[in-house]
Order: C-alpha cells, then sequence, then structure tokens
C-alpha cells in the first residue's frame, strides 16, 4: 500500500513540476475558461435571460470544456521520447500511474476552477456569500468524476492518430450525469437554498464519484496494454 | 537465476522458446527460439525490418508474444528505439524519477551521469541534449537498476566516437560483472572486440546466435542470409 502511493506521489510530483515549468496546460485551459464564460455573459439577451439563470450552466460548460484541454494533455508527457515504456518497465502497478496522473489532473483542474470560480463570480454577480463552502465541495465532487474518466480516456486515445479529437468524443457522454447534477446543485445554492434541498443530485454525484474512480482505476491496466 | 546450462559461462537469465509475433495479418516473428546466460553478449544483426526492435520489445515484456515461451530471471535493463525520457526535466531529474519510481537510491543517478560523461549536463533539460547526449542518458538510465540483463536497440546510434568508445566500455564492464547483455546493431564492427555470439534476423526467423565468429565470418553469413531471403 505504501509503494502505491509512494510511487503515486512520484508520478503526481513530476507532472506537477513539469507543468509548472512549461504551464502550457493551465494557462490554456485558463484563457479559454475565461473566454467561455465572458462569451455566454456577452452574448445572452439581458433582458429574456437574467444573468443568475444562465450562471449554473455557463459554469459546468466551461470547466468541463477547460478540463478537456488539461486532459488533453495529461499523457503527452510521456509520449514525447517513450517515457511510458520505462515506467512500465520500473515496475510500478497500474494502480499507482492511474492514483498520480489521476492527482496531477485534479491539481491542474483544480488550479483553473480556483481561478475560474473568482471570474465567474465577477462576471455574473452571483451572489454564493455563505454558500461559497458548499460550492466549493460540489465543484471537488463534480471534479473527481470527470478527471476519473478523462484520465483513463486519455491514456486510452493517446496513442491515436486523432488522440486532440477523440477525448472529447469519448468523454463528453460520461459527462452528462455529474454535470447535470452539479448544474442543479449550483442553481440551488445560487438561488439561496440550502444543499440540502438538491440532496438527491449530490447522492447521485458522490455515487458518480466512487463508480467512476473505482472503475477507472480498475480498468486503467487495460490501456497499457499495446 | 539457478538454471546453469551446459556449455554456457552462467546461469540462465534469459529463455525464450519458439517466440512468435503477429500484427494484425502480418507475422514478425517465427519461432525465435534464443537463450541468454549470465556474462554473455548476444548481437542481434538484420535488414531494416526484420523485426529486431520487436523481439527486444517481446523480450522485455512490453509487447506480448502470441506463441511460445519466455522465461526471464534477473532484473531488466533497456535502451530502446526511442529514450524514454522526459524532455521537461534535466538529465539527473529523469534518473532520479525513475530511481525513486523503483525505490532505488537517488546517488546512483550521479555516479550513472559520470560513467556516461554527462555530469556537465546533469542540470540541462534532456529538450536541450543532442541525439548523442540523449541516447547516452537513456543508457544510464536503463543501468539505475544495476540489471542482470541489459537489453539494447540500436545503442550506438547518434553517438561520436568517444561515445560509442565509452559505450562499449559499459558493455564490457557489464559482460565483467556477470550481466547478459543483447545488442542489436547495423554495425558490427562497434562490438566486434567484445566476440559476441552473433544472431542474424531475417523475415523474423533467427539464425543462431553462432558463438564468437570474426567480423568476416559475420559479414559473410549475413550476406549468405539476406541476399538469399
Amino acid at each position: 500500500m505504501s509503494d502505491l502511493v509512494s510511487a503515486a506521489l512520484t508520478i503526481a510530483a513530476k507532472d506537477i513540476r513539469i507543468e509548472w515549468r512549461t504551464r502550457t496546460a493551465v494557462i490554456s485551459a485558463l484563457v479559454f475558461a475565461i473566454l467561455v464564460l465572458s462569451i455566454l455573459y456577452v452574448a445572452r439577451d439581458a433582458t429574456a435571460v437574467p444573468a443568475l439563470a444562465l450562471a449554473p450552466s455557463a459554469l459546468w460548460v466551461t470547466f468541463s470544456f477547460a478540463a478537456m484541454i488539461g486532459l488533453n494533455r495529461a499523457f503527452l508527457t510521456e509520449n514525447e521520447l517513450g517515457a511510458m515504456d520505462a515506467i512500465r518497465l520500473s515496475g510500478v502497478s497500474p494502480s499507482a500511474l492511474f492514483l498520480g496522473k489521476f492527482g496531477s489532473n485534479l491539481a491542474f483542474v483544480g488550479a483553473v476552477e480556483g481561478f475560474g470560480i473568482p471570474i465567474f463570480v465577477l462576471f455574473y454577480d452571483v451572489p454564493i456569500g455563505v454558500h461559497l463552502p458548499a460550492l466549493l465541495l460540489v465543484t471537488v465532487m463534480t471534479t473527481v468524476a470527470f478527471v476519473s474518466v478523462g484520465t483513463l480516456l486519455s491514456a486510452m486515445v493517446v496513442q491515436t492518430r486523432f488522440a486532440e479529437v477523440m477525448l472529447p468524443v469519448l468523454l463528453l457522454p460520461f459527462l452528462i450525469p455529474p454535470v447535470v447534477a452539479a448544474v442543479h446543485l449550483t442553481a440551488v445554492l445560487l438561488g439561496g437554498r440550502p444543499l440540502s434541498a438538491g440532496l438527491g443530485w449530490l447522492k447521485l454525484l458522490a455515487a458518480f464519484d466512487v463508480a467512476f474512480v473505482t472503475l477507472s482505476t480498475l480498468l486503467f491496466e487495460a490501456t497499457l496494454s499495446e | 537465476m539457478s538454471d546453469q546450462s551446459p556449455g554456457s559461462p552462467g546461469p540462465t537469465l534469459l529463455d525464450v522458446e519458439g517466440v512468435s509475433r503477429r500484427f494484425g495479418y502480418h507475422t514478425v516473428l517465427h519461432d525465435v527460439t534464443l537463450r541468454i546466460s549470465s556474462g554473455d553478449v548476444v548481437v542481434l544483426l538484420g535488414p531494416n525490418g526484420a523485426g529486431k526492435s520487436t523481439l527486444l520489445r517481446v523480450l522485455a515484456g512490453l509487447l506480448r508474444p502470441h506463441g511460445g515461451r519466455i522465461r526471464r530471471e534477473g532484473t531488466l535493463g533497456l535502451v530502446g528505439h526511442r529514450p524514454m525520457l522526459y524532455g521537461a526535466l534535466t538529465a539527473r531529474e529523469n534518473l532520479q524519477f525513475f530511481s525513486r519510481l523503483q525505490g532505488i537510491n537517488g546517488g546512483r543517478a550521479d555516479a550513472l551521469l559520470d560513467a556516461v560523461g554527462l555530469v556537465g549536463a546533469g542540470d540541462s533539460r534532456v529538450r536541450t541534449f543532442s541525439q548523442g547526449m540523449i541516447k547516452r542518458l537513456a543508457i544510464a538510465r536503463a543501468l539505475l537498476n544495476d540489471p542482470d540483463l541489459l537489453l539494447l536497440d540500436e545503442p550506438f546510434s547518434g553517438l561520436d566516437d568517444h561515445g560509442v568508445d565509452v559505450l562499449r566500455g559499459v558493455i564490457e564492464q557489464r559482460r565483467d560483472t556477470g550481466t547478459g547483455v543483447v545488442v542489436v546493431t547495423h554495425v558490427f564492427g562497434h562490438v566486434a572486440s567484445l566476440h559476441p555470439r552473433t544472431g542474424i534476423l531475417v523475415g523474423g526467423a533467427l539464425h543462431g546466435p553462432d558463438p564468437g565468429e570474426n567480423a568476416d565470418a559475420v559479414r559473410a553469413r549475413y550476406r549468405d542470409l539476406v541476399l538469399h531471403e
């Protein structure tokens, strides 16, 4: 168990170090998030659609697509000079590799969301106040769901010729359930109601987290075979 | 490592029997049989597309054989067709990363950088390296776990004369300490002084390896096999 955690931490730390040096994924995703949030805000008909009604969907559409930019790059560093073969030869378990990659992807997407939420609040003038901790909980739970599946699918498609096109096509269907739950929960919170008012959606989101993380960890080994 | 084969210099490290491998409907390796013992140096020659790199990947366990049997003992080091490194990390960081994954003392990284002549470039990013420097670092990476069996795919390509000498010295030193070494190369001259057993792979079939031939005999056998394919 400690070997698994230690290898996962080593892999995540390496990814974060590389991203810190290049800042490619996080900055691209953040710029994308700012652009989408501002386009959706400016393009709406302010007389017909109040900002508050659009805000939950705008937030989660933006975060989902911004995350895809980061996830698309998840295994490119391994692909550049064939480092995945050396990892496989080092005897690291596929679960450790998955958890390491999952951890670093969570950090990247979390960083984008960390910058994105204040910008969202600024643009849409939403009253999150006392509901901020609950919104952060929903954000973390939703992010865990789509980053776990995204990490698995990213490993599957990285060897294909059209990886950058394939990932969104494969990932989007899996994003629908957690993103729908997140949109409903965000609407509940921005409407000034407590999180308990959306308990059903919260349970659904928790179930997706458990299912997606477990299945992705178990299935990851298959993506490493030829 | 306890299987002592008759007439071989040490315990058997790799025992390959009747291995085949396909890609789709195309059979790349046919019925390959090979045994590597401790202290053995085996050179594999063959024209482009003969299946040499595929054979090394199968021997390393990176590709599954579709037929036959492979039994491997001890630790393995591989220098593949690609360097298996991270371009955005420095040479030292690469070695430290792979050391940590294998639970090896990170101090070995500096000794290996020294052994392959890269101490001065240890803190430079691999992306800025020449092909020869990347190859040297890939060799250092393959030696991190002090392998019992070392598989080298075109290790001399991209190396200057000094690099060739350094690598030949590394192979010689490994052989003398009991490592079994398999070298895939197009230039037999680089390894002739090691008096290796030489196998020739033609159309996925391995001929040999035959022991102790001189360079002229190897060239003659190669011409015979390749021209009569």
